[in-house]
């Protein structure tokens, strides 16, 4: 079903009057391809699709954890922290540090077969290291969190251009026509908010659909889902009773395609009240499984993320946001202890996650990615109650992909002896980005959009596409 | 890895070549320790074979190595503090190859080899890296540069058809493309249209004006009705609204600060509102947005106008000098495109790759936001709060000011190389583009220059700001815009689809004053216009895109018409002028659309949801899209249900016998009786069903709300 063969890539940028035509035309096809596939999201693909490459991950899940989490505490040893402790770092970039350098106290041995180096704070990834691929190498471009979550979110520091999440919906559309093709969970909502997954200059449909898991009702969770009084025999019948108006209606206007794409979308609407509510009810899972993602609201999210992409959902972003603070792995103070915290809740869902998805065959074609903004420094940043934390840190930093045709057991770039500049197999968040694409099945130099009378890229003129660690 | 490969590939295949036909002894270096690592690790980006050329330097050849690329010559032989290409690789300031630090031996060989001449055979020849110049004198002849005229009229086989002049300007094509053009709508058809287009509401009852059997003269007069209307400025108010990127906030909160926010944003919607009304000439309308400060200094009134710059967005962190140039591309972009119809921030980097707009264009104007202050200035008499709404907003502003701009120290800016603020290039002065300056780039001498940019665009021999605005307003009205990309003239852009047309109805928008409410009526009023929207199988076969407007359009309406359409006829609508903001879904706000609150952080979901343009940028026009989730809202919000009760409540009321309801309700909602085949299926639902009379009422109110004829506009 594929447009696009990999043979033949091809992506000419669309005219907005083209990619309306299209949407309009394409959305009544897809009404009855969408019924008929509803619930066979590997065969679904009825969208017009821009691939250049036989893609290796159909669908992806990116972990962001707010406020950035240390690198040399989780997947970045770095020994000679402990060796030159308190000595401050060189650099007039970080002239303004205040304290030396802060060794991990946490211990880092070798795991899997592969021999993967992991800190004690992540005992249940340790047991799926085989299937991690570890980027120790990343940077980006400043430290700060707002333009560093854009920048994360949209390859850009301005709340001025789409989101990974929303180009990948424009590049692949979605695997499933009743339920939205990019979704993003947040109990509450993170620093920046909306931007970060805004549609920008794309068509409307490609905005991410935000929902907030502070409250796992379903009803709650996805807006207007239900009538506050009809039953769904009722509904039908009003349902019906609206087609034949329209019908009606249509009849000397029979040429205009936007009607019968107004009437489809009625339809797919009716349905989406069953389809979604059964997809966004975490309460279908047992409770052995709701318990091995943890009872806590990225654990349920996580949950949650697996039930979505499992029905075709393209791309599901979920954000490590507690109630109380919308950046929790912020740890300017206390670093240690609040990291001992995060990470064994983020650990233990995030491994579950991969269990799961692996458990039901999904891991190899759906990539997980797990980090945040930046890393965190190396050095200390000192506090008066004498638990000192780290600052932002952006010259180096870790995140680790899994499934999704990336190579597992491998770490990928490095950075110093100290952890503070990426300087081996170095990845910008362009090149992140790019590889992302890439595995996706897209050449992110050909992923464009015509907007204000130039092709727009995600990855503007940069991006690399670490091929290295494609398996 | 196939890359990788390849290199290596190229990498032996290069040392074969030295092998087989020696080299000089100098160059064995070279060849032993500098070309493989160039070819490994340079070469992907940096050479003739690559795809793109990463900051126009070129490393494969002697002399471009030594030409250099954007951040000056790579290779200076013997210089090695002067060689960027070792201040790159020792990661010193520039930091390359991107993905990895080369070995300090590697780096050595080449501080060896640089210190010894760096010796090269390499004799390609050097890529050139010199700019293309732009032929100003070709690059003037462009369509849209030349000033517009007024056209002579074309000869028409139907000479009775045309009303207006552009009429004979369609109907010269149609007949030379043999289509004949549509029959005029039927009377209650075009009385819909002309309201929900001048005013944005269903029909109004005039005294004297009945649906059937419309004379020229009792359309006309509707025509002035509406245009008198205060409801006019309301609904034309929008479509500034979206390309001056209108909004009450910023993207960016950090915590809960707030002083970024601009709680009187209101007044400059107002004032817009207030503009259109009274007729504002579109050239003072436009010069009062970017200077009412130096052209009225004393007279005040006009000031919160500036707000079309005032409000725009401030980015995180806006001391930094990255920031700063983040913001004046926002200004930038927003004069050029809203105002020009030129994408000039394309030219921020480098020269515009299609249109001739060099760096130095974007620079000149940059120069005069650059010089200009985003102000909150205190209001002498603040307005009383007129609700509860207006004292709460009263009450969270910083003070009563109005969100301005005024002058700041006149600068003159720097290019940056590559649009990086750390490679400032040539002063350029602030200026207008060269290629609409008669000879050299227009300068600017007064303060910032906005009153000579004002001076300038509102000049009547300006070719690009009245044609600009008057193709808006055609595509407003006729459902398609003439130049199919309204805010890029440029050779990217659309060309005109009538572009005699375009011009002559331009050269007379601005002799007759700039005056928005004639062009409308001047369009409103044509034969074009009046034309059915149902097309013949001919016309579908000739011209399936209508680009020659053998018929009207049909169009869906913007979510403002579409609220302000249900409010309507469920009776609640509330019709005071301007104030502070509403919430669009709750259903105790009443007011039209337009007030809605605008949020660059959090954009009302409703708004969100049925397409109103996201406020961080210029919109350049509204794109449609059809979802479900708009569906669900229609069917379940609680919005759409609470005024189905209202109107089913009041039929209720009104009348007992089925079919007097089913007539009073398409009446009421639809603006027309119901055919018999629909009386049919409304009785036949209210009799299967087993509910309540009233919920079954509703449940036929709120189907009639959400059908498609309530959606779209024949």
């Amino acid at each position: 079903m594929h447009r696009h063969s990999p043979s033949t890539p091809q992506s000419t940028p669309l005219s907005r009057r083209e990619m309306l035509a299209r949407s309009a035309a394409g959305f009544g096809m897809l009404g009855l391809a969408g019924a008929l596939n509803a619930a066979t999201p590997s065969n679904a693909f009825a969208h017009e699709q821009i691939i250049h490459f036989t893609p290796k991950a159909r669908r992806v899940i990116f972990l962001f954890m707010n406020g950035a989490p240390s690198h040399v505490d989780t997947f970045d040893p770095k020994p000679a922290l402990a060796k030159y402790e308190g000595q401050k770092p060189e650099g007039k970039l970080f002239k303004a540090a205040k304290a030396g350098y802060m060794p991990s106290p946490f211990r880092f041995s070798r795991y899997g077969e592969s021999g993967l180096e992991m800190s004690e704070l992540l005992p249940h990834l340790t047991r799926v290291a085989d299937d991690l691929c570890v980027l120790r190498g990343l940077h980006t471009d400043v430290p700060n969190h707002e333009p560093g979550l854009l920048m994360m979110s949209s390859g850009n520091q301005q709340p001025i251009r789409p989101s990974l999440g929303s180009w990948a919906s424009y590049g692949l559309g979605t695997e499933n026509e009743n339920l939205p093709s990019f979704v993003v969970l947040c109990p509450g909502r993170p620093v920046v908010g909306p931007q970060l997954w805004s549609n920008g200059f794309l068509p409307g449909k490609h905005q991410g659909t935000a929902v907030n898991t502070s409250d796992l009702t379903v009803e709650k969770l996805i807006a207007n889902l239900r009538h506050p009084n009809m039953d769904r025999d009722q509904q039908r019948r009003q349902v019906n009773l609206i087609q034949a108006i329209n019908r009606i209606h249509q009849r000397p206007r029979a040429d205009d395609e936007r009607l019968e794409s107004q009437i489809q979308s009625m339809e797919m609407a009716f349905r989406m009240q069953m389809e979604a509510a059964e997809a966004f009810d975490v309460a279908h899972e047992t409770q052995k499984t709701r318990e091995a993602y943890g009872m806590t609201d990225f654990g349920q999210s996580c949950l949650l993320a697996r039930r979505l992409v499992e029905r075709g959902v393209r791309f599901v972003q979920v954000y490590y946001v507690d109630r109380k603070n919308k950046q929790p792995w912020d740890t300017h103070q206390d670093n240690n202890g609040r990291h001992r915290k995060l990470c064994a809740d983020s650990d233990r869902a995030s491994a579950a996650l991969l269990t799961d998805l692996k458990q039901r065959g999904l891991l190899d074609d759906t990539l997980v990615v797990w980090g945040g903004e930046f890393g965190r420094t190396p050095y200390a940043q000192p506090h008066k109650d004498n638990k000192p934390g780290r600052d932002h840190h952006h010259t180096g930093f870790s995140m680790f992909l899994a499934g999704g045709g990336t190579k597992g057991g491998l770490t990928y770039g490095n950075t110093d002896e100290f952890g503070m500049h990426a300087v081996e197999n170095r990845l910008h968040v362009h090149d992140l980005h790019a590889t992302i694409l890439h595995l996706m099945g897209i050449d992110h130099k050909r992923l464009t959009y015509r907007y204000s009378g130039r092709d727009f890229r995600l990855t503007d003129v940069y991006g690399r596409v670490a091929h290295e660690i494609i398996g | 890895m196939l890359i990788r490969f390849f290199i290596f590939i190229i990498a032996f295949h290069a040392c074969f070549i030295v092998d087989v036909y020696g080299s000089e002894p100098q160059h064995d270096f070279f060849e032993a320790k500098i070309r493989p690592v160039l070819v490994k690790h340079c070469y992907e980006c940096h050479s003739q074979e690559s795809s793109e050329v990463q900051g126009g330097l070129y490393l494969d050849s002697r002399e471009s190595s030594r030409t250099g690329g954007d951040s000056g010559p790579a290779v200076v032989p013997k210089e090695l503090e002067q060689s960027m290409l070792l201040q790159a690789i020792r990661y010193d300031g520039l930091e390359m190859p991107p993905d990895g630090k080369l070995p300090d031996h590697v780096i050595a060989d080449f501080e060896q080899w640089i210190a010894a001449g760096a010796p090269d055979p390499r004799d390609g020849q050097a890529e050139s890296v010199a700019r293309p110049t732009i032929d100003w004198d070709d690059a003037k002849t462009f369509w849209a540069f030349q000033p517009p005229q007024p056209q002579k009229l074309p000869d028409v086989l139907k000479a009775g058809w045309p009303l207006q002049r552009h009429d004979f300007f369609i109907l010269s094509e149609l007949d030379a493309a043999e289509i004949i053009p549509s029959r005029n709508a039927d009377p209650s058809t075009l009385l819909r249209r002309l309201s929900f287009d001048l005013i944005g509401l269903p029909p109004v009852e005039v005294s004297g004006l009945s649906g059937s059997g419309l004379s020229d003269l009792d359309y006309e007069r509707y025509v002035d009705h509406l245009l008198a209307s205060p409801r006019f400025g309301e609904r034309w108010a929008r479509m500034w609204l979206d390309l001056a990127r209108f909004a009450e906030d910023q993207a960016h909160i950090v915590g809960n600060n707030q002083s970024l926010f601009y709680p009187n944003a209101y007044l400059y919607r107002d004032w817009v509102i207030q503009a259109w009304n009274t007729d504002m000439p579109y050239d003072r309308f436009l010069s009062l947005q970017l200077a009412a400060d130096l052209i009225e200094p004393e007279d005040d009134r006009h000031h919160v106008a500036l707000g079309f710059i005032g409000l725009g967005p401030k980015y995180y962190d806006r001391k930094r000098l990255q920031v700063k140039a983040d913001e004046w591309e926002d200004r930038v972009d927003t004069v050029s495109r809203g105002l020009m119809g030129l994408t000039v921030a394309c030219a921020r980097c480098h020269d515009h790759k299609f249109d001739p707009i060099a760096t130095e264009d974007y620079y000149a104007l940059a120069g005069v936001f650059a010089s200009t202050e985003m102000f909150n200035r205190p209001q002498p008499n603040p307005a009383p709060p007129e609700n509860e709404d207006a004292k709460k907003a009263k009450k969270n502003a910083p003070d009563s000011t109005i969100h301005i701009v005024r002058e700041g120290k006149p600068t003159d800016l720097r290019v940056f190389v590559r649009g990086d603020v750390n490679t400032p290039g040539e002063v350029i002065p602030r200026g207008y583009l060269r290629v609409l300056s008669e000879q050299e780039r227009v300068t600017f001498q007064e303060g910032s220059g906005r009153a000579e940019l004002a001076r300038i665009l509102t000049d009547p021999a300006n070719p690009l700001t009245a044609r600009v605005f008057v193709n808006r307003v055609w595509g407003q009205l006729i459902g398609q815009p003439l130049v199919a990309t309204p805010s890029n003239f440029g050779s990217l852009g659309e060309k005109p689809t009538h572009p005699e047309l375009l011009d002559d109805l331009t050269a007379r928008f601005v002799s007759s004053g700039w005056s928005l409410k004639w062009l409308v009526r001047e369009i409103v009023t044509s034969a074009t216009y009046r034309q059915s929207s149902i097309p013949s199988a001919e016309q579908l076969e000739a011209d399936p895109e209508n680009r020659l407007v053998s018929r009207m359009n049909r169009r869906r309406l913007e979510i403002e018409a579409w609220r302000d359409r249900i409010l309507s006829v469920s009776g609640e609508l509330e019709n005071p002028i301007g104030g502070p903001s509403i919430a669009p879904q709750d259903p105790t706000h009443r007011k039209r659309t337009v007030y809605a609150k605008v949020s660059r952080f959090k954009l009302d979901p409703m708004l969100a949801m049925f397409d109103f343009p996201d406020a961080n940028v210029h919109a350049e026009m509204r794109v449609e899209t059809t979802t479900p989730l708009q569906k669900l809202f229609v069917m379940n919000h609680p919005f759409t249900i609470h005024h189905a009760e209202q109107i089913t409540d009041q039929l209720l009321e009104s009348a007992d016998d089925p079919a007097e309801r089913i007539t009073k309700l398409y009446g009421r909602v639809l603006g027309r009786n119901p055919t018999s085949e629909e009386s049919e299926l409304i009785e036949e639902f209210l009799t299967g069903d087993s509910e309540s009379t009233r919920d079954s009422w509703v449940q036929v109110t709120q189907a009639l709300i959400a059908s498609n004829e309530m959606l779209f506009l024949d």
